[in-house]
């Protein structure tokens, strides 16, 4: 059991909530008057690429917060088989069944 | 929400943007039911784990709640992390929002509150391809709404069915192959291959980082790396709005 009290746990969730809400709606509501440049704004294209790779590599290589940076690490050979993959063939379910059998694989074998 | 829903063409898009939402549905559902659980088994109890999936609505802020919350973190310290973890969604904020102006100010706040990674990733993508395509706010709810339902259904399963569903399965790893997926047709070209590189290896260098700071260098330094590659690899065109 967490040892917050209720209410600090209602407190924690609530402001988790409102982090959502003001980091993703924010600028969409209240920037009409912020204006970034040319510049930024075409920089701003780059942000999926940058977000995703942000998001996965720490899922792949710290598996368990250790960096596992050996082929003995299931993860690390799936996602560069699904890479390979999605090369080939851009499907998302297709990419995901390849991964998750090889992952489930090298897991089983070892 | 009741007017646009009156023009057939604005309710085709909407059906559109949740068909096109439906091949990363595996991996948003395993992640969602993997949330679920881990909330559980953090020890929150099941009406908070479900007050957390109705209200927070963000995996990633949620996932990295849960150890301080189950070590009783201070309160500042949690919704700080969050905060933090949800930085990159200003910038996702920043990057949609000279399309979405033209519609009102409430339909921009719940399309803005609804919209992750993957709706994001998808929108940016078609605007990639068609610039300011009609009915983009009716696409991109759908798209929203498909992730929500995946989203909500399979955490409310996962924190129902916590006891039955053992954390050694390594689904959540199924979602991560679902950004996988969108990431790679990205780097095809240079800029983008750079950035991400260059996304990757901050977000090493920073995974242990207090408020998980990593994520946010990460993508401020991968987006400034693919703007200078992208700059020093092709001629500046002017390009209004495409």
């Amino acid at each position: 059991m967490t040892e917050l009290s209720p209410v600090e746990l209602i407190l924690a969730i609530v402001s988790v909530a409102i982090s959502t809400l003001v980091t993703r709606a924010g600028l969409l509501v209240f920037g009409e008057r912020l204006t970034l440049s040319h510049r930024v704004d075409t920089a701003l294209r780059f942000a999926p690429a940058c977000a995703l790779t942000a998001l996965i590599v720490p899922e792949v290589l710290y598996p368990a917060g250790v960096l596992e940076l050996s082929m003995a690490n299931p993860r690390l050979p799936a996602t560069i088989i699904a890479a390979i993959f999605l090369l080939w063939r851009q499907s998302i379910i297709g990419a995901i069944v390849i991964g998750m059998i090889v992952y489930g694989l090298i897991r089983f074998a070892l | 929400m009741s007017s646009p829903w009156k023009d057939p063409a604005w309710r085709a898009e909407f059906r559109r943007g949740f068909l096109d939402m439906m091949p990363a549905f595996p991996g948003i559902l395993a992640w969602g039911l993997v949330t679920g659980v881990a909330m559980v088994k953090s020890g929150m109890p099941v009406p908070y784990a479900l007050l957390m999936t109705a209200l927070a609505y963000a995996g990633s802020a949620q996932l990295a709640s849960l150890p301080l919350i189950a070590a009783a973190a201070p309160v500042g310290v949690i919704g700080l992390t969050a905060l933090v973890t949800n930085l990159r969604f200003v910038i996702y904020a920043a990057a949609i929002r000279t399309w979405l102006w033209t519609y009102s100010a409430r339909r921009r706040a719940l399309i803005g509150y609804l919209t992750g990674d993957f709706s994001f990733v998808l929108f940016m993508a078609r605007i990639g391809r068609e610039g300011a395509f009609p009915h983009r706010d009716a696409w991109l709810l759908g798209t929203t709404v498909a992730n929500w339902v995946a989203w909500q259904g399979s955490s409310v399963l996962g924190i129902v069915a916590a006891a039955f569903i053992p954390t050694e399965w390594g689904l959540q790893f199924a979602g991560t192959l679902a950004l996988v997926a969108l990431v790679v047709p990205l780097c095809r070209q240079r800029a983008g291959a750079a950035g991400a590189l260059a996304a990757g290896v901050v977000a090493m260098i920073g995974h242990a980082w207090p408020f998980k700071s990593g994520l946010l260098a990460g993508v401020v330094v991968g987006i400034v790396v693919a703007t200078f590659v992208d700059e020093t690899t092709t001629t500046p065109v002017a390009e209004p709005g495409a």
